[in-house]
């Protein structure tokens, strides 16, 4: 039953190549995820990979692009100050991430790769514009997050490749930020998350980036609500207009986490309270 | 009782240590040599024929060395109306029927084994709710009763009734009514231990089993039964508990899976260890019962209660266990919590295809409390009102005796009433505003054990040895309650000797005397009564000795400290004398003579003394029995009456809340938990166990459901199943224990263990109702019934 070979190569290059001759293996790296599926049998891998020994992988490099290497744990990313000064969504989507113990092993990379549309770590990503490096037997290439993200469980890479690698461009000078995550209780996966990154100009909006997760078969963007906020004088009403447009792009499901209208509801009221809040609009 | 040395100090649990440290065994830590793993087939059908089981591939998979059904073993049933099976037979009556068991040498081999068992079923159409169940055309569950007579609905055989004063003249009397639908949802122990056993055989077919259990006698009684049903009659089962990681009522009755492992050693002649991983505690452990409870309250115009009518329906799930009888707890106060004359009281139950239940800490208290006193904030505003105000004019007094015939002997209702009023500034947070509110609701539970069985007795044995330690022998369950803290510093207290010379041995019926399970909040106060009782033995036999022996141990002392001290001068006193006249004390573990309590020659260590005792000519030990069974009595259920209790606990608690109407989350700002506890034990203990009820009575509030959909449990593990953490206690708690000091209490004690929780639901949502107008009837309290009940408001 739980029964499969284990393999630690130290380089990506092994990794690449243990890959190669074993092409049902799973990559494993925090093993979070991974493990309880497989406790729970819906995965049987006859192999795993492990990738916690590949030194390449882990580091967070600073420069004009900020790289974190996929390695990273999310207990790394609470407690970096490059982080929580430069993408401070990121270490607060962290921060909101599982129990301590979970944060100690799970990794950014796993994060993304489980591409589950209530990943803590996806909607700060998205509104800083990440790119993530995927490295296969072909080389490697770059692609946004939002091409990475397909599906539920399902990423744009092929499955010889890993994710090496995600890539920050410098956040918008001056910008104000605020993550939000609704669970049925503090410790829990989001049912509803919201990020939101302004840069304002006095009363005026000058750049607007609004990601969301757990209400479509992916964490998104909101483009329209982005739109409709950019530019714009910045009101109590504006902010209500944005949350309601923001509502029209999203696509969420009803299970026993909650109800397709509460997750709804939420993105609403988080998206106008967090527009409100950066704003300084006092209700 | 003069004045107390150890009982009501902050005392660290002597249990604690080991168990922080991961040093405490529990039944998962446990292995015997040659020990098998044993592991069970659940069912795939709420309701359904077995029409074949094909075993075969399982019995050829290498280190399986047995696979059992219920073709191939003798039939055991199990609990307390024998409708269940250890092992069904030609069909499955809900989802975690249990089909087959193996053993194997590991319990990966276990578990690929139960997957190659085949079962094919032909599935039936299955009852999920209580009015499917009564519906002309149900289905059947059970189509035979255990006696084997043709059933024909699916109604229990068990009745809870209850019928006191004139409830038309009642209904007449009253000016102003309030009625209301309520329910609770089925909820999970969560034990941080899972469940487990190993049983083993020796070559005389006597049984031990290691059990996960509450009961160990009870659970020798049905061990031995079982035991009998295998053709094993005259043997014996000796149940040995080994550490616990919390029970909360899960260890009321014994198990499936007990049995099997039973069966399984049997069949082997090997130890079968079956311990259940959190997955399987969640689906095929027995949770709470839901219920459905129909409420009607009246009262006068000046706020009287007039009468009070209750009908409850609980859905029992396919078999019946001891929860059944949550009815008989939710009797309690439906007819005695404040002061009502005229009482209607029914409790139906039926069988489904859902899950069935069992106890849980409150046993039919909180779901009836959760109707009770929301129904009377119902009421205040109906009759115009103050809800604290009406609860007083209501209250009860020490020394009645209410409609049920439960004797009051203390009562702090009133003091907890005006204490929670106090402390969380009632009436000015009535009408604070800003979507805030506080709410208050009390409770009602037995406190001097709970006489639901014929004996509600327990024993105990105190034996000293050489070296001044007292070994405990107590038949009752330390779980994680603390129970060992209260007993070690009773023992320490009645006998007169430090905590630390008290040892309290593992819970075995092999060496413990009987006890009937710890349960019903009985356990300290049993077992410290039982102290008492021992220790006065223990005292009796020492001093009786000490009239012949105690002159000359002093006389060695003052031997000693001449040795030391050529110039000691003793007072002049003749010991013998005294000695003879058999007037001795005996604390902090020295035996000294109230004439000259100081002299230092004159207090005899009391293992001196056991060994002046023991190392003599005809020399003796010293060790007392003693059982203890409290002034109660055993309720005629169908009429509802009896003094089921030896004392009754009170408490009160309120809550301030702040509701987000817009994501219809309730944030709580400020808890204030006021109990009558008789008289503090430990500070420490009773501090952890009431926060720990605190949090379990949030969990019940706001988060905790067992959700299933056609008899299929839908969020069987923590990831979908929530109850509070830390970031859920996240606000101030004020704990404040009444002292009524009653007189059938150990020091004053009243049982506490399960009180804690029993009125936080209803208190949370009378403030919810409070801050935003809206009352939630059915239990959890979730944000989307909030928003929903806003919506339509």
């Amino acid at each position: 039953m739980t029964h499969y070979d284990y393999h630690r190569p130290e380089t990506v290059e092994e990794v690449l190549g243990l890959k190669r001759v074993l092409p049902a293996a799973t990559f494993i790296a925090g093993g979070t995820d991974l493990m309880v599926r497989i406790k729970n049998r819906v995965l049987n891998p006859p192999a795993l990979i492990s990738l916690r020994a590949v030194t390449e992988l882990g580091g967070i490099e600073d420069g004009e692009h900020t790289r974190i290497g996929a390695l990273t744990t999310i207990d790394e990313l609470c407690r970096h100050p490059l982080i929580a000064e430069r993408y401070p969504l990121l270490a607060q989507a962290a921060r909101r991430l599982g129990s301590r113990q979970i944060r100690n092993v799970a990794t950014l990379g796993g994060n993304l790769c489980n591409c589950s549309p209530c990943a803590d770590t996806a909607t700060p990503l998205l509104v800083y514009d990440a790119q993530v490096q995927l490295q296969g037997p072909d080389g490697s290439r770059q692609v946004t997050l939002a091409e990475f993200f397909v599906g539920p469980g399902q990423t744009c890479s092929s499955p010889e490749e890993i994710l090496s690698q995600i890539i920050l461009p410098p956040p918008p000078a001056d910008a104000r930020t605020l993550f939000m995550k609704k669970g049925r209780v503090k410790m829990d996966l989001a049912i509803a998350s919201t990020s939101v990154v302004l840069v304002l100009d006095g009363e005026l909006c000058q750049e607007a980036r609004l990601a969301v997760g757990s209400v479509a078969p992916v964490a998104l963007r909101l483009p329209l609500a982005e739109s409709v906020l950019a530019g714009q004088k910045l009101s109590s009403e504006l902010s209500a207009e944005v949350a309601r447009v923001a509502t029209t792009e999203i696509a969420p499901i009803g299970d026993i986490r909650a109800s397709a209208d509460y997750r709804r509801q939420i993105i609403e009221v988080y998206l106008r309270r967090s527009i409100d809040q950066l704003a300084g609009i006092v209700q | 009782m003069t004045e107390l040395k150890y009982i009501g100090k902050e005392t660290p649990r002597p249990d604690g240590p080991d168990k922080a440290a991961g040093r405490a065994h529990y039944i998962h830590d446990l292995s015997r040599p040659g020990m098998l793993y044993g592991k069970v087939k659940f069912s795939e059908h709420a309701h359904a024929r077995i029409l074949r089981i094909d075993t075969s591939k399982a019995e050829r998979l290498p280190g399986v060395q047995a696979v059992i059904t219920a073709e191939n073993t003798p039939e055991v049933r199990i609990g307390f109306i024998r409708d269940n099976f250890a092992l069904k037979k030609g069909k499955v009556r809900q989802f975690r029927d249990e089909i087959a068991a193996v053993a194997a040498i590991d319990a990966d081999i276990a578990a690929e084994a139960i997957d190659l068992i085949e079962v094919e079923y032909e599935a039936l159409p299955g009852v999920f709710t209580t009015e499917e169940a009564l519906a002309d055309d149900a289905p059947l569950v059970h189509e035979i009763d255990p006696r084997g007579r043709p059933r024909n609905d699916n109604r229990l055989p068990l009745r809870f009734h209850h019928e006191s004063g004139d409830l038309e003249a009642g209904r007449a009397a009253a000016k102003h009514i309030a009625s209301g639908d309520f329910s609770t949802p089925v909820i999970q122990q969560s034990c941080m231990g899972t469940a487990g056993c190993i049983a083993e055989f020796d070559l005389n077919q006597q049984l031990t089993i290691w059990a996960k259990t509450q009961i160990p006698f009870l659970a020798q009684r049905d061990f031995n039964q079982a035991l009998a049903d295998m053709g094993l009659a005259g043997k014996n089962a000796r149940v040995i508990v080994s550490a616990l990681g919390g029970a909360f009522g899960s260890g009321l009755d014994t198990h499936a899976y007990e049995f099997i492992s039973i069966l399984l050693a049997h069949r082997t002649g090997k130890p079968v260890k079956i311990v259940y991983n959190r997955d399987e505690e969640f689906a095929y452990l027995s949770p709470r019962q839901s219920s459905q409870v129909s409420i009607t309250q009246g009262c006068d115009d000046e706020g009287q209660l007039t009468f009070r009518e209750i009908q409850v329906w609980q859905d029992n799930g396919a078999y019946t266990s001891w929860g059944a009888t949550f009815p008989t707890v939710m009797m309690l106060p439906a007819t005695s919590l404040y002061r009502v004359p005229n009482i209607f009281f029914d409790a139906k139950l039926v069988y489904t295809n859902n899950t069935y239940c069992q106890a849980m800490r409150g046993y039919g208290n909180p779901e009836l409390a959760w109707a009770l006193e929301s129904n009377l904030d119902d009421l205040a505003e109906a009759a115009g009102i103050d809800p604290f105000e009406l609860r007083l004019r209501n209250c009860n007094q020490p020394g009645e005796t209410t409609p049920m015939g439960l004797k009051v002997t203390t009562c702090g209702l009133k003091e907890c009433l005006q204490t929670v009023a106090d402390k969380i500034a009632w009436p000015q947070k009535r009408s604070q505003g800003k979507r805030r509110g506080v709410g208050m609701a009390s409770l009602f539970h037995v406190g001097g054990g709970g006489r639901i069985y014929r004996s509600d007795g327990t024993g105990m044995i105190l034996k000293l040895d050489d070296f001044g330690n007292v070994n405990v022998y107590f038949g009752g369950v330390e779980m994680g309650q603390g129970m060992y803290s209260a007993l070690s510093l009773a023992v320490a207290e009645a006998l007169g000797v430090k905590p630390e010379k008290i040892f309290i041995n593992p819970t075995d019926t092999g060496t413990c005397p009987w006890d009937v399970g710890t349960h019903a909040s009985r356990g300290a106060f049993m077992a410290c009564n039982a102290a008492i009782a021992a220790s006065k033995k223990v005292r009796a036999r020492i001093f009786e000795r000490a009239r012949a022996l105690f002159a000359n141990e002093a006389k060695k002392n003052l031997k000693k400290l001449h040795k030391k001290n050529p110039d000691f001068k003793a007072a002049d006193f003749d010991v013998e004398a005294e000695a003879r006249n058999g007037e001795f004390e005996l604390q902090d573990g020295f035996v000294f003579l109230p004439a000259a309590p100081d002299e230092s020659w004159l207090r005899v260590d009391l293992s001196q003394l056991l060994r002046a005792i023991h190392f003599r000519e005809q020399g003796e030990m010293i060790t007392a029995e003693a059982f203890y069974d409290p002034p109660n009595e055993l309720p005629d259920w169908e009429k509802g009456y009896g003094n089921m209790s030896a004392t009754y606990t009170w408490g009160t608690q309120g809550v301030e809340v702040e509701v987000d109407t817009e994501t219809g989350e309730v944030k709580i700002l400020h808890l204030v938990a006021a109990h009558d506890v008789g008289k503090v034990l430990n500070p420490q203990t009773l501090k952890g166990q009431t926060y720990g009820a605190l949090a379990q009575g949030i969990g019940y509030a706001l988060y905790e459901e067992v959700l299933s959909e056609q008899g299929r449990i839908l969020n069987p593990n923590f990831r979908d199943y929530k109850i509070p953490t830390v970031a859920e206690m996240n606000f101030p708690i004020d704990l404040e224990f009444i002292e009524t000091n009653d007189p059938e209490g150990p020091f004053g004690a009243k049982g506490i263990g399960e009180p804690g929780l029993v009125p936080t639901a209803p208190a949370i949502a009378n403030a919810i109702y409070n801050a935003i107008g809206v009352r939630i009837h059915d239990l959890p309290i979730t944000p989307e019934k909030i928003l929903a009940a806003l919506k339509n408001k």
